[in-house]
């Protein structure tokens, strides 16, 4: 590290920022474009069909169809952007970055590997200090932030379906939040801080002792709402192919409207982050109590490819929500049930367990 | 008189949602799974360019022209598949021909021309059902296509030459017997 930054003229420090900064969103940016992929052989695989395997190097080198991104990039790249006489431009264009980009800033907090000590300086696997003081709150909030990309993508079309699709987008969106944001409170209750790195270091290495176990309710509860955060099925309403065409991106072609699918994926790629930080252990290994760095980082990464097929595997088996249902489960249910499982929590930490 | 719809009793699990929603993850990961260790060619998938369907028997797919097994065309001109063609894309020239002294005059018809317009040909096999000679078949050939328009018009020879490779038969590119009689009229005899 050292070396490189002398190479580079920089402090060690800002050499390391540089170079965490590149893998941690190069990383969950090629991610999130091969779970494209993934998703569609995946539903391919469970609806018994093939999927995409064609798309080939020089048109004879075949690695299962993998190629299919660069095709489809390139595709995307090279289509004609076109934006809608009576759209609002400037919105119109902003609205694909106000999506993506809060998807990739929300992972910065979260610790992808064990913290290591090399020549009397620390060194931190996640791109901010996991001690920095914001901890999981930044997360959350950024996570808030989507709702702006879905609702300025449908404002700015100017297409009554773009609307539709928008506003009942965000609606989910807002009513779920308050259901994790609970969930997560009773998380941050009996860890007694709301660091990453408090709440990894209370999970310990063993699976029993992980959030999911004493906080079943509240993982129930936060992975739904993952779910409306993220705007995936069984909760993705700003699409209805029935009722409202593709929804929020009706107008939408080319790069503009690959930056908004692959903002969904960037993510899943968090959101899955999140769940397992805050209920998996994060990049605890299991039965192993001082990981290497290595070993912890291939835990974390498995962890997430994991959740990341769930949501997969999820969107695959269930039907899409209506929307007085999606309200109903929102209020009537993921809220009282995040509410008992805090007073529960509460009530145990005042019984001194 | 109404009706009885019978209610569906759902049971406390049921009703937690959780219990039903795996058990449908279950479903799909075993067809996730099954999926996936099944060899490309049991599945029901068919890779098109590398495995081709069997076509049923009586498959209406591309026209072949029959012939005798001297190679001479079954067809005899007769018009009955360009009558019956609801699409209109036959279309024939006759002509007479005969091997016999020409002074006995023409006693055979033959097409000189025939050609079937594969882009608006329906393949509804009426031709192949108004064909009194059975000289036009419908077979199991369903690769018609072309770069252009102008090749997606069969001809006569095309058409006698279709399936010529899948049968096995050699291809045939002129008429067993000519138009203009193979034996020379013997002049008579100056007296
Ligand atoms: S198959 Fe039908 S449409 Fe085609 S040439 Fe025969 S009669 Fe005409
Ligand atoms: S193909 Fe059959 S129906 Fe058509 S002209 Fe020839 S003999 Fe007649």
């Amino acid at each position: 590290m050292d070396t490189l930054a002398s190479l580079l003229h920089t402090s060690p420090a800002i050499a390391w920022m540089a170079v965490k900064i590149v893998i941690v969103f190069g990383g969950i940016f090629t991610l999130a474009a091969v779970f494209t992929w993934v998703e569609r052989r995946g539903s391919a695989m469970i609806q018994d069909r093939i999927g995409p395997n064609r798309a080939a190097l020089f048109g004879r080198i075949r690695i299962i169809g993998l190629q299919q991104l660069l095709a489809d990039g390139l595709k995307f790249l090279f289509k004609e952007d076109l934006a809608p006489t009576d759209a609002n431009k400037g919105l119109f264009w902003l609205a694909p970055f106000l999506a993506f980009v809060p998807a990739m800033l929300g992972f910065a907090v979260i610790p992808f590997g064990r913290s290591f000590v090399s020549g009397g300086t620390t060194y931190h696997l996640s791109v901010l200090d996991p001690g920095n003081g914001m901890g999981m709150l930044y997360p959350l909030a950024i996570g808030g932030m989507a709702v702006y990309g879905v609702l300025v993508a449908a404002w700015s079309s100017n297409n009554k379906w773009s609307i539709l699709g928008g506003m009942r987008a965000s609606a989910a969106m807002v009513s779920y939040e308050i259901g994790m944001s609970l969930a997560v409170v009773a998380l941050f209750m009996t860890t007694g801080g709301y660091d990453p790195k408090d709440i990894i270091a209370a999970q310990g290495y063993l699976p029993w002792h992980w959030n999911v176990v004493p906080h079943f309710l509240g993982f129930i509860v936060f992975f739904t709402c993952m779910f409306a955060e993220t705007n995936r099925l069984p909760f993705d309403f700003a699409e209805g192919e029935s009722e409202i065409v593709a929804g929020f991106n009706t107008e939408y072609g080319s790069m503009k409207f690959s930056l908004l699918a692959l903002a969904e994926y960037g993510h899943m790629m968090t959101a899955s982050a999140l769940i397992a930080t805050l209920y998996f252990g994060g990049w605890q290994v299991p039965f192993v109590q001082n990981p290497t760095v290595a070993l912890s980082i291939t835990s974390f990464v498995l962890k997430l490819v994991f959740f990341a097929w769930v949501f997969v595997w999820i969107r695959w088996t269930l039907p899409r929500f209506r929307y007085d249902q999606l309200m109903h489960l929102g209020w009537k249910v993921m809220l009282p049930m995040s509410m008992v499982n805090l007073v529960f929590h509460a009530w145990r930490m005042s019984q001194g367990h | 008189m109404g009706v009885i719809v019978k209610k569906v009793e759902l049971t406390w699990l049921d009703r937690t949602y959780v219990w039903p929603v795996m058990k449908g993850m279950g479903i799909t990961f075993r067809h996730f799974i099954r999926q996936l260790f099944t060899r490309t060619s049991k599945r029901y998938t068919v890779q098109y360019p590398e495995m081709k369907r069997v076509m049923p028997a009586g498959y209406r797919g591309l026209h072949e022209l029959k012939r005798f097994e001297d190679g001479a065309i079954k067809c005899v001109a007769c018009f009955m598949c360009a009558e019956a063609c609801p699409a209109r894309c036959i279309s024939i020239e006759a002509e007479e021909f005969s091997d016999l002294n020409i002074t006995q005059g023409f006693e055979e018809k033959r097409p000189q021309v025939f050609k079937i317009d594969m882009l608006r040909c329906i393949y509804c096999g009426m031709c192949e059902e108004a064909c009194p000679k059975d000289a036009i078949w419908l077979r199991n050939d369903y690769e018609v296509a072309a770069y252009d328009r102008l090749s997606m018009q069969y001809g006569k020879w095309d058409l006698m030459n279709t399936y010529a490779e899948a049968d096995g038969k050699a291809r045939i590119t002129e008429d067993t017997t000519p138009t203009v009689p193979r034996r020379a009229i013997t002049p008579p005899i100056a007296s």
